[in-house]
Formats: C-alpha cells, structure tokens, sequence
C-alpha cells in the first residue's frame, strides 16, 4: 500500500512578489528541490507578479530537471496578474488559469 | 428530420453549458478577466440563438435576460460578484434541466426559472454599480481598430542586453506596453535561457520578434523603448502588407526570411528546390534556427488574421458517439474473424491463404489502434466538473477548499471515463466532507486554511492511475476500529493489518460520521467506488497518514473494448488472463504440484506466492495432465499464480460482456470468442488474487 510519504513529490510555493531581487534565491530553491527530489511541483497560486529575470529561472529549472531525468510542473492556479502579463510579453497563448494549461501553453516550456 | 437539428441542438448546448460552468469557476477567482466575461457572454448568447432557432423558447427567452445582465458586466456598469458567480451557476444547472424537455417544459420547472430571473433582476437593481468604469484589461481586443483603415503593421525586434536587468529595467513592462499599441502577437526567443547549472540568474537571455498592427506610427512605437535605446537591439519596421495569394496566405514564409535578412533570395530559390517542406530545409542546412521559422510562420498567421478575419478551420468534426461505439463494434467482429481466418489457414496448411491471413491480421491491428485512439479522450475533460463540486460542497460545509489537477491531459478510453465520474465524486466528497478540517482547525494544525485536494492522472503501462490525495487530517484508525466492533465486522482482540483496518471503508454500509449530512455518513460511497471500480477491471487502494492526508488511487485500464490477453486451456475449457496482468509462466510436474502440499504456495523469483489451481477452482471434470503450467500475474502490488492445464499464446481479446445470468460469478470479468467460435472466459485477476490470498491466510492459520 503507497503511503503520502514515499510518493509526496516536493512542492516548491511562490508566495508573493517576484521580481530580479529574489531571482538568486529562487534559482537556489529550486536546485535545491530538483536535486533533492525527482518530482518537483511549483506552485503560482500565491504569487502576485513574475519578471523576466524569475521566469528565466523557472524555464532554467526545467530544462536542468528534464536534462537529470526529473520532472518539475506547475500546480494549482495561476493569478491572473501573472498570466495577463506573460500572455501580453507572448510567453502564453490564451489565458489559462490552471496550472497544467497554463504550463501546455507556456511558449517553449 | 426535426428531431436530428433538436439533438444536435442539446448536444452543443450541452457542451456550451459546460464551458460556461469552467468559465464561471475561473472568473470567480479572476472577476476582472474580460476575456472570461466575454466568454461566458458568447457561451450565452449562442445557446440564446440556437435555441430561438428551434423553437426552445423558454431557453431563448431566459437566456435572454441573463445576457442582457452579462452584457451590462462586460460593459463595465456590473461588477462581478461571488453571489452573481453562484446565480448563474443555477441559472446554467437550471438550463440543463430545461434541454431536458421540449416546449412547454413542465410548470415547477418554469416557476424555478421565474425565480432565477428575479434573483438576477434585484442583482442588476442592486448590482455594485461602477458607471464608467471599464473591466477590460485595457488591450485592444483581437481584430478590432479604432481606425482600421489607417492601421499598419510593423515587424519589431527587441534583443535588451544581457545586463539590462541591473539598471532597474523591468523588460515585460516594455513589451506589454508595446503590445498594447494595437493588435500584436509577440513572440520570445527562449532558446538562449542555460540549464540551471550555468544560468546567472540576473543577466537577461530572451529577446523578442513582434509583429504589430497598429494605428500609432512608428515614433509611438520607438518611444516605448526611449529608455533602452542604450542597453538593446531593437529595430522597427513596417511590412508591406501583399493580398492574399490563393492559398489564403499574404506573404509565404520565405518572402518573410527574406525580409528578416534569415536567408538570401539566392539561397532561399537553392531550398525551394528540395522536396521538403522550405522549414525544415533550412534548418536543416543551419540557414535558420527552428524558432527563427517558428516566429516567421508567426508573423505569415498574423498577417493573414490581420488581412481575412476568418477564423481558421480547426481540422476537426463532431461525430455521435454512438457512431463510435459502432464502429469499435465492427472492428471487434473483425478481430474475432480474423482469429477463425488464421485458424482456418492453419487447418488446411495453405500457404497463400496462410499470407491473406497474415496481411489481414496487420490490417486489422492497425485499424484497431486507430479506432481506439479515436475513442481516447483527455481525462481533464472530467477533471472540470470535479472544480464545481469542491466549491458548492466546500460552502455548503463552511470549509476552504481548493481542487488542484494534474496529468488532465492523459487520455483513456471514452467507456471508461464515463463510468469514472461517480467514483471520483464520491472520493471528492469524502476528502471534502471527512479529510479537510475547518479553517480554524487548520490554522491550529500549523497548516493553510484553505486546503488542498491534488487529482492527478498519468499512465503507467496498460492502466492510467488516478489519484485524489488531501492535505487533511488523514484517517481515524481508532474511529473506523470501533465501527467494525459495532458492526460486527471484525471482533474484540481481532488481530487485523492497518492496511487491512483501512480497506474496512469499503464494506457496505460502513461510515465513520457521527451526524448523517447530505454529504456523507450514510455509508454508502466507498463501497460503491469499489463496485465501480472492480467492474472497470480496476483496483482502489488506500494511504493515509494522521494529520498530513490521505491518497486514494484508482489503478484503471486504458480500455474495456479489445484487450492483449493470454489464452489458457483448462480440461476443453479456454479462459483468458489479460496479458497486462501477467507477470510471467512456469512449467511444473503433477508430482512438483503434488509435493507442495495444500499450502498453495510456491517460491517464484525468491519470493513465496500463493496459487490457484483453477481445475478445483472451476470444478472442471477429468485429470489434470502430467506438466502443467502455473501463469503468475501481479495484481494490486502482489503476486498470485494460477495453475492451468496449457498456456495456449497471446490472443487480441474482444470483450463481450456477460449476460444477467452470469454477471455476478465470482472471478470472471467477461467473455470473447475464439476463431472457432467457441467462447473463451476472461479471468478476473482481482478478484480471484483475493481468493487465493484468503485462502493461503486461512491455510496457513490452520498450519496446513
């Protein structure tokens, strides 16, 4: 029997602003899941914006989790502010509010 | 003739209702999205329509009024409330109701619509009204000008460099405001963005072609980027725009990398003398990379929007399920005669009948693939009605609750996914009703108030495994205990697994809830989840752990129609073991058998399984033959032989299903029948472990 333990993947949460400031600390956050974990879940729900400098990290992550055979992938719902402002800098096609749709459409994911 | 435009009409009103219900669910958490609120609109105004065209007029008339309430949302005069959100959810079950029946529709249910409509009514008196203020996310809408004759489109790239982020530059806002000029579609280069080893997190590594239609000229353009004239690469320019050449395309891709100063006009005639597509020829000889021909064809799409407004076919049609059934029929009978083909070739040793039978046989598996595939849908398409019930249940209990899905788009076959929604709503609940504290309790337990319950769903082999996992409190072990003292199901001092305490939620009638609700405490659910699931040829397992959640995972086959199965012959009888289900096959002597006595179990792979010998199982007449072969299947993380008389080979196995005489025999899932028409049964694996494990246990309790 599979016990919330042995299939708990690490979830990585984002909980407010995010911008160049903390783009070093995600980037270490995130090794730190990927290299400690081989499911890493990141989760939008609680941000309140994304820049350049953090979505470049988070794009970064999953190429390094792709390339050691991990996985990393979006949960939970993605705030509108984030999904408005990557839809309009064409990183998104349409505007999907779930996690798993807006990582379908994440240009290049 | 009528009655066809009436069905197609519900079935596309169906499908609107359920869009307009994701919709809704979306536009309760992001009020202020435009396109949501246009989109719930048009889900509106389109069944408004459809149904005034054939004669649904209280639809029409209904419809009616909560558009013109949608309308005065999208116009900026209504704000978007929780309690217009929850209306308008009735307002679309009410709908559904309403397809149900033809004009008129029974008086209750029009008096109900009488009193949705007044709801709405003293919500538009009432409504939070914002004159003036306008809810669109200030974009131009896709295919509208102020000034359409005066709009021209420009071709801009953006390369900021790699340092730009450390004079404070914040380069989305750039581009945003860029976009905001007009109609844009923008396209960022990632492809420079390092691993995570080598990235420095505060140099820039995207750059970006736009491609804008726009009323502002080129100075408008340029003066967004005012500030970083210094720190990038940016060129502005304006496209010619050429009519539309009969293939519905302005300018061809090549003309495009011309343009962009990609390719060469010498060059670009070089590749356009390949066979291959201009693409994938080009990079191919490293003239282009593939985001500079992605971002080319990018910009080919927009002109062509810009130019014909059409919208582009989507490459698809609707077909009536019931079609597809029929189909997936036909195919079947095809396989069970291709079976009595090969048998035939092989009874008269006919070498050329022999190679007809063998060419079928390809066919037949090919068609079969692809028939199956046509009937696999995303699961995702369930997954959405899930949000619904963890909202109206998580209010109806005054607690917080959030559905979050992953894996929607893993695809299973339609039959199963149909019968998959109650199960799955059932286990939703009880998550909802018995996993998830209160707000309050959870903000003691050190967690969030609101909880979360994950439904994910991937592949794993011939199975897709679902999976609704809670961050509550997990199961009460003592609670479910005393139930089954009270119950009678298990007695005082018992010795029972804690696996085997938990799988007690699934006997019939069991509840652990104090109060009876609507909700749960009725004790039915589980046990019906379990009947569902063992007639999908499926298995529930649980994992708990107290304080941190509960798992429930739901093991399901991809399909029910044709499955790979291994054939076996017991006495004249044949039985079929689906093939996913095995693990391996071993040949042991009569006197082997006989030697390991009546404990029925048997060391395979340096593990002790236990067995089944299905001749005492299935009372079958006669001797058993000196070799005999023992098939070892997995089910449910453990393994379980069968001993049969011969294992005969693999065999494409069409599902029939049992008549009403037959449904309920224990260990049997179905039947097929074989190329001479005989029928074979197909085993149940499941249950027939659960068999043999209890009997093992008893055995060894007695120690036979």
């Amino acid at each position: 029997m599979p016990d919330t333990k042995a299939i708990a993947p690490t979830i990585v949460n984002l909980s407010g602003t995010y911008m160049i400031d903390r783009s070093s600390a995600l980037k270490a956050e995130l090794w730190a899941a990927i290299v400690g974990s081989d499911r890493v879940l990141v989760s939008l729900s609680l941000a309140e914006d994304l820049d350049l400098a953090c979505l470049q990290v988070l794009y970064s992550a999953r190429r390094f989790a792709r390339a050691t055979g991990k996985e990393l992938r979006f949960v939970g719902s993605v705030p509108s502010r984030i999904v408005e402002r990557l839809s309009s800098c064409g990183f998104l096609h349409g505007s999907p509010q779930r996690a798993e749709d807006f990582e379908a459409v994440l240009q290049d994911f | 003739m009528i009655d066809k435009f009436k069905a197609a009409f519900r079935e596309e009103a169906y499908e609107l209702l359920g869009q307009l219900e994701d919709t809704l669910l979306e536009l309760e958490v992001q009020p202020h999205n435009s396109e949501l609120i246009n989109a719930a609109f048009r889900a509106i105004h389109t069944v408004k329509g459809s149904s005034a065209m054939f004669g649904f007029e209280t639809i029409s008339r209904f419809t009616h009024e909560i558009e013109t309430v949608l309308d005065q949302c999208r116009n900026g005069v209504l704000s978007i409330t929780k309690d217009f959100i929850g209306l308008t959810l009735i307002a679309r079950d009410h709908l559904r109701k309403l397809l149900e029946y033809d004009e008129p529709p029974p008086q209750e249910l029009a008096n109900a619509g009488g009193g949705i409509l007044e709801r709405y009514r003293i919500f538009s008196g009432k409504g939070s009204i914002e004159a003036g203020k306008n809810i669109s996310s200030g974009k131009t809408p896709e295919g509208t000008f102020s000034n359409e004759m005066a709009a021209a489109t420009f071709r801009i790239f953006f390369k900021p460099d790699a340092e730009i982020f450390m004079d404070g530059t914040r380069v989305l806002n750039l581009v945003e405001e860029l976009a905001g000029l007009g109609q844009a579609t923008v396209f960022p280069h990632t492809e420079s963005i390092p691993n995570l080893d080598s990235i420095d997190p505060e140099k820039c590594y995207c750059y970006w072609d736009i491609i804008l239609t726009t009323t502002k000229d080129e100075n408008a353009i340029r003066d967004v980027f005012i500030f970083v004239e210094n720190h990038a690469e940016i060129r502005v320019e304006r496209i010619v725009e050429a009519p539309l050449d009969e293939e519905g395309r302005s300018k061809r891709l090549g003309e495009i990398l011309v343009d962009r100063g990609i390719v060469s006009a010498a060059t670009l005639k070089d590749a356009l003398s390949s066979q291959k597509k201009l693409g994938e020829v080009l990079v191919e000889k490293h003239v282009a990379s593939k985001p500079q021909i992605e971002s080319a064809l990018v910009e080919q799409e927009h002109l062509k929007k810009v130019q014909d407004r059409t919208e582009l076919g989507t490459g698809s049609i609707r077909v009536a399920s019931d079609k597809l059934d029929a189909l997936v029929d036909l195919v079947g009978e095809l396989v069970t005669l291709q079976a009595r083909l090969a048998r035939t070739s092989l009874d008269l040793k006919d070498a050329s009948l022999a190679s007809i039978s063998e060419q079928f046989e390809r066919l037949i598996a090919q068609l079969r693939d692809n028939t199956m595939s046509i009937r696999m849908l995303p699961i995702g398409s369930t997954f959405n009605k899930f949000r619904r019930v963890v909202r109206d249940l998580s209010i109806e209990l005054g607690k917080e609750a959030e559905l979050l899905t992953e894996g929607a788009e893993t695809e299973l076959d339609k039959t199963v996914i149909e019968k998959l929604g109650d199960p799955l709503v059932h286990i939703i609940r009880n998550s909802i009703d018995h996993g998830i504290e209160r707000p309050n309790e959870r903000e003691l337990a050190g967690k969030s108030r609101k909880g979360s319950i994950l439904l994910s769903a991937r592949h794993s082999g011939a199975y897709v495994l679902i999976q609704v996992s809670d961050d509550g409190k997990g199961l009460d072990k003592e609670a479910i205990q005393q139930k089954a003292l009270e119950r009678g199901i298990i007695t005082p001092g018992q010795d029972i697994s804690e696996q085997e305490l938990y799988q007690l939620i699934f006997a019939p009638g069991f509840s652990t809830a104090k109060a009876v609700t609507t909700v749960s405490g009725r004790g039915v659910g589980m046990d019906v989840v379990k009947r569902e699931i063992d007639s999908l040829s499926g298995s529930v397992t649980l994992g708990t752990e107290a304080g941190r959640g509960t798992l429930v995972t739901l093991k399901i086959p991809l399909t029910l129609a044709i499955i790979e199965g291994l054939l076996v012959r017991i006495a004249d009888e044949y039985f079929v073991f689906p093939l996913s289900s095995v693990d391996g096959c071993i040949e042991i002597r009569k006197q082997e058998l006989e030697s390991l006595g009546d404990k029925r179990i048997l060391s395979y792979r340096e593990e002790l399984v236990p067995y089944v010998e299905l001749r005492d199982f299935f009372e079958s007449d006669g001797e058993s033959p000196q070799i005999q072969q023992i098939v070892i299947t997995q089910s449910q993380d453990n393994r379980v032989g069968f001993v049969v008389d011969q294992v005969v080979g693999d065999y494409q196995t069409v599902i029939k299903p049992l008549g009403r005489m037959f449904r309920d025999i224990d260990g049997i899932s179905g039947a097929t029948i074989l190329g001479d028409g005989t029928v074979a049964l197909i085993l149940d694996v499941n249950r027939l472990s659960l068999v043999a494990q209890k009997d093992g246990l008893r055995k060894m309790g007695r120690g036979v």
